[in-house]
């Protein structure tokens, strides 16, 4: 008798566990179910590592010169000639004072970056001057009135395997390159960034700054996924002895 | 003979100068540099900045006459040394060090670091990545 009753109880937690379950799991994942971007989100190619270049050029266009308008070519000579008569502790390229390369060159310089894909953003964490980048994946556009920066105002989105990345708001204070390639704050920067294999990120560059050259033009560059990196710590004006 | 051996010698370490030699540091141009010349020198640590954007290691080197020099030797940031091998701990004050690099064009003794030998043979990467 003892034994049924014990029998009875235990197939009415069974019962009651069977038609509340879903009840629970509804209130569990209800807050959460939100709208169809969270999922298309989650279903997008992952890109998250740690990432660093195949090859470094110091031109950024390794083999031509890109179409200059002309104060564009006379700017790259000028800077190529202080670039060749420097002294060790000087030098005209803005990075050797610490300031940020800008975009696409933060991503070209020989330290690694790290890509992290939150909600709705992808973020990238760069080794170089310990600086970031994100790129809004919310669908939404550009401000109207942008206020320049270094690393500009990117949006971005997945077509396909491919992420788009669409990038404006420049201030002209940085170069394009090591050598001295000049842009003014009119340019537009798109991305196309693959995962070609496991280990490879190929990303191709099209640099739209009609203020600075008569075409647009496209670079690519190679990157590899480094998985017992970590990004570190960067303090460029610890000690820089550039003045 | 052993003359031609020599002659091959030192024209393979030219070449191996010349192949690593490429600018590859992020921070500085290597114009300042004479890229294309590298030279082997010994010295003795000073001193050594393990900072960024570069690591000074700061040599007294003996020239020829017997009278010390101190050099300043560049290399590149702590945070790639550290991906190649490099450990901060491996390099102290009264250290007997080779280094291998490119000269400041200019005549001061400054030097872009392209390899490091440590007294116990070991050989080390100054750029810090290939």
């Amino acid at each position: 008798m003892g034994a049924t009753l014990r029998n009875r109880s235990i197939i009415s937690i069974v019962v009651v566990a069977v038609f509340a379950l879903p009840l629970v799991i509804f209130a569990q994942t209800a807050p959460h179910a939100g709208p169809a971007k969270t999922r298309t989100v989650s279903a997008a190619p992952d890109f998250s590592g740690v990432w660093f270049m195949d090859e470094y050029h110091r031109n950024i266009l390794p083999k031509e010169d890109p179409p200059f308008q002309p104060w564009a070519e006379a700017l790259f000579k000028k800077r190529n000639f202080e670039n060749e008569h420097r002294e060790p502790d000087s030098g005209p390229d803005p990075t050797e004072r610490c300031i940020p390369p800008g975009i696409p060159r933060t991503m070209l310089q020989p330290f690694p970056w790290e890509i992290v894909q939150a909600r709705d953003r992808v973020i990238m964490i760069f080794e170089y001057q310990s600086l970031i980048r994100q790129i809004f994946m919310d669908g939404r556009g550009h401000p109207r009135d942008l206020e320049p920066t270094y690393m500009g105002h990117a949006i971005g989105k997945f077509e396909g395997n491919t992420l788009v990345i669409d990038t404006v708001g420049f201030n002209d204070k940085t170069w394009l390159d090591p050598m001295g390639l000049p842009h003014s704050d009119a340019m537009h920067v798109i991305e196309h960034i693959r995962r070609v294999d496991h280990d490879t990120l190929v990303d191709e560059y099209t640099i739209d700054d009609p203020k600075a050259y008569t075409k647009s033009w496209t670079t690519k560059r190679i990157f590899k996924l480094k998985p017992d990196w970590q990004i570190q710590e960067y303090v460029c004006s610890e000690n820089n002895n550039v003045k | 003979m052993a003359m031609k051996n020599k002659l091959v010698i030192a024209f393979i370490v030219v070449m191996c100068g010349l192949v690593v030699s490429r600018p590859l540091f992020a921070h500085h141009s290597s114009a300042a540099y004479d890229m294309e010349h590298p030279v082997n020198m010994k010295g003795v640590v000073t001193n050594m900045e393990w900072t960024n954007p570069h690591v000074f290691i700061f040599l007294d080197v003996k020239d020829d006459s017997g009278s010390v020099e101190e050099w300043r030797v560049e290399g590149n940031s702590p945070n790639m040394l550290v991906r190649t091998g490099w450990k901060r701990e491996m390099i102290k004050a009264g250290d007997q060090l080779l280094v291998n690099g490119a000269p400041a064009k200019n005549g001061s003794k400054v030097m872009r670091l392209v390899t490091l030998t440590l007294a116990n043979g070991q050989k080390y990467d100054g750029q810090g990545f290939k």
